[in-house]
């Protein structure tokens, strides 16, 4: 069991890495070096492209104007989603603004990862009825019952800490083993491989690292593309 | 369907593949916001008239062929083999989008579904499964401009028989010709379709601004737009560009034709004159005092359909509301915003199509007739051939009780 845990601790934590770094960009720049052809812009054209195409990725504002419910749970899903970065990126290192924020390391109180997980049964649950369902295919599910793993797993141990004050694997032990990771020193802390919920943090890393492996190759691509693609519309 | 076909369809296909086709193929989350967006959807709620529904169509050959995970785990994706049975599938999706783009307002990412769909005809013209009219009406549109000569003076003559009309609306000054034809030096090109309603009141309306200008020998209709034949859509559009070229104008004008106002926009964009639309026109000639209107002549509210091709994608909209406001002060919008009118259903190729469209476009437009009778409108004004034809058909169809007008005739019968 332990070996397991390790494997999937460690080096698969390298390998979802390399996956997605390499296939991220194999696939950006497969796409941007195709020629590009004529396309007309929706019309009244927009004086700033590029400001109307972030506005349009980051805010969605065709989602509010026409499905302002699936709006409002998925700018809830992808700003928990940053909260989520944000709070990894601290884990692996101390971040310039922390001393700027003092903070809590993972923002929220167990209820970002709460919010996300309902977002996702949302998404998921959205999927079962029609017309959506006449337009989903198998990824659209394995997709989201993915996320939700990963989140679930995730946001219990954040529930552990925040909620039942389970302290016996916290903030300065996931900061060990990823600082480990990241300077390519790896080493599990103790806490790591023999707390009671460490099969929470085994199957969060396990799932993570299974997404991070098939992001490049799914419509997850739309993380890096939703800016260009939107910019076309807007000349 | 046999190996060798299919792999000159998939060289078809990937011919398409430039980088927005790339990205649009790439990037639908299939999240179902644009169900809304179709007219053909809200007036017969199915799930293939959904247009993420359609581009999944083309994108499921895609995964199929151009990408690993489509190859090796077909049904993740659902990735399709291209079949006889696929073909039917693209031809329905295909020619039962027109192309309007009201689907790309509603998209979060801003997918054009009708860039898909033209992979879409392109496959269907290699396996010679597209309607055959659209090529056939292409085929005759190209052999015009190879052989000019041959129809210089059979359309010449006719050009004389409607000089007289245009005499009798609007007088010509001694020396002045009703309808110029190739002459050089001329400001401006007029490029009109056949028949004498899109060309006699342009002509009235030129000569009464006192226009330099001169009528193209092409029709303004892109055939090959249609069919989505790009070869065939370039030499169409390059018969009017090299005639522009030769005589040496300043501004191209299309007629009231959508397609070709927006496939001329789009890809003479690096010419040496403007290209206009005769509506942009009329609406210049109205600021700048060229012409004068009589006002509140029109009996009745008059509404106005904004034209997808001329409006959403070709960025004519202020200018057919400055024109109707110059010609009635009882207009009625239909649609609080232009971008977001229904398409009247007739557009991509489907008019063009005749009768073998007309059950088919009357069922899929049922939304824009109720949009048209809610106005409470007596006339019901546009600037396209297109969209005349199909609101007249759906007018008798719906009994909308309107009557529907070309803007450029109202124009003209407006002129003090």
């Amino acid at each position: 069991m332990d070996k397991i845990s390790y494997i999937i601790l460690v080096p698969m934590v390298y390998a979802a890495f390399a996956v997605l770094v390499l296939g991220v960009s194999a696939r950006l720049v497969a796409i941007l070096r195709t020629p590009r052809e004529l396309q007309t812009p929706i019309y009244p054209a927009s004086g700033a492209p590029y400001l109307r195409a972030l506005y349009d990725s980051f805010l969605m504002p065709q989602v509010r104007r026409h499905a302002p419910v699936l709006w409002v749970f998925l700018m809830a899903f992808h700003a928990c989603l940053l909260l989520l970065l944000i709070g990894h990126l601290e884990l692996v290192a101390q971040m310039p603004w922390e001393k700027a924020f003092p903070h809590q390391i993972f923002l929220g109180k167990g209820f970002v990862g709460l919010i996300l997980a309902v977002s996702l049964l949302f998404f998921l649950f959205r999927r079962f009825s029609s017309p959506v369902r006449d337009l989903s295919v198998p990824e659209d599910y394995y997709l989201l019952i993915l996320l939700f793993l990963t989140v679930i797993f995730g946001a219990e141990m954040d529930w552990a800490r925040n909620w039942y004050g389970y302290g016996e694997m916290g903030v300065d032990q996931y900061r060990q083993y990823l600082t480990s990771l990241v300077t390519f020193h790896p080493a599990l802390p103790y806490e790591v491989t023999s707390a009671g919920h460490r099969f929470m943090l085994v199957l969060h890393v396990f799932f993570a690292n299974l997404f991070l492996m098939v992001l490049p190759f799914s419509k997850i691509m739309h993380a890096f593309l939703a800016l260009p693609v939107n910019k076309l519309r807007r000349g | 369907m046999d190996d060798t076909t299919r792999d000159e369809l998939l060289r078809l296909f990937e011919s398409k593949l430039k980088r927005a086709a790339k990205l649009y193929l790439e990037t639908c989350s299939r999240c179902g916001v644009c169900v809304s967006a179709c007219h053909v959807y809200a007036s017969m709620p199915q799930a293939k008239y959904i247009a993420a529904y359609r581009a999944e169509i083309v994108r499921r050959i895609y995964k199929r062929y151009f990408t690993k995970k489509g190859r090796f785990w077909k049904s993740l994706g659902e990735s399709k083999e291209l079949s006889e049975l696929a073909l039917s599938e693209l031809y329905e999706a295909a020619y039962s989008c027109t192309g309007c783009r009201r689907c790309m307002v509603f998209c979060p990412f801003g997918i054009d579904t009708q860039l898909i769909m033209s992979i879409a005809k392109l496959l269907l013209i290699g396996a010679h499964a597209e309607p055959e009219i659209l090529s056939l009406l292409a085929d005759t549109s190209v052999a015009k401009g190879e052989s000019l000569e041959i129809f210089r003076e059979g359309f010449l003559e006719s050009i004389k028989t409607l000089e007289n009309e245009v005499v009798e609306r609007w007088r010509v000054e001694a020396g002045q010709t009703p309808i110029p034809v190739d002459q050089k030096g001329a400001d401006l090109l007029y490029v009109a379709l056949a028949g004498a309603h899109s060309i006699v009141p342009a002509a009235v309306v030129f000569n009464a601004a006192k226009e330099n200008w001169t009528l193209s020998f092409f029709e303004a209709v892109n055939f090959g737009a249609f069919v989505g034949d790009p070869v065939k859509t370039r030499q169409i559009l390059d018969r009017i560009v090299n005639e522009a070229r030769r005589l040496g104008v300043k501004e191209v004008v299309i007629c009231e034709c959508g397609t070709a106002f927006r496939v001329m926009k789009s890809m003479a964009k690096n010419e040496p004159f403007k290209v206009s639309s005769i509506t942009e026109v009329h609406a210049r000639y109205i600021r700048e005092g060229r012409i004068k209107l009589r006002k509140n002549t029109l009996e009745g509210t008059v509404t106005y359909h904004d034209p997808c091709q001329l409006a959403r994608n070709g960025g004519v909209m202020d200018e057919p509301r400055f024109i109707l406001r110059a010609l009635t002060d009882d207009f009625a919008e239909m649609s609080p915003d232009p971008v977001m009118n229904w398409c009247c259903g007739g557009g991509g190729g489907l008019v063009a199509m005749g009768e073998d469209t007309l059950d088919f476009r009357m069922k899929s437009a049922s939304v824009k007739a109720d949009q048209v009778k809610k106005t409470g409108a007596k006339i019901l004004a546009t600037a396209c051939e297109n969209c005349h034809t199909q609101l007249s058909n759906l007018n008798d169809h719906y009994q909308m009780g309107v009557d529907v007008r070309f803007l450029s005739s109202m124009v003209a019968d407006a002129l003090e």
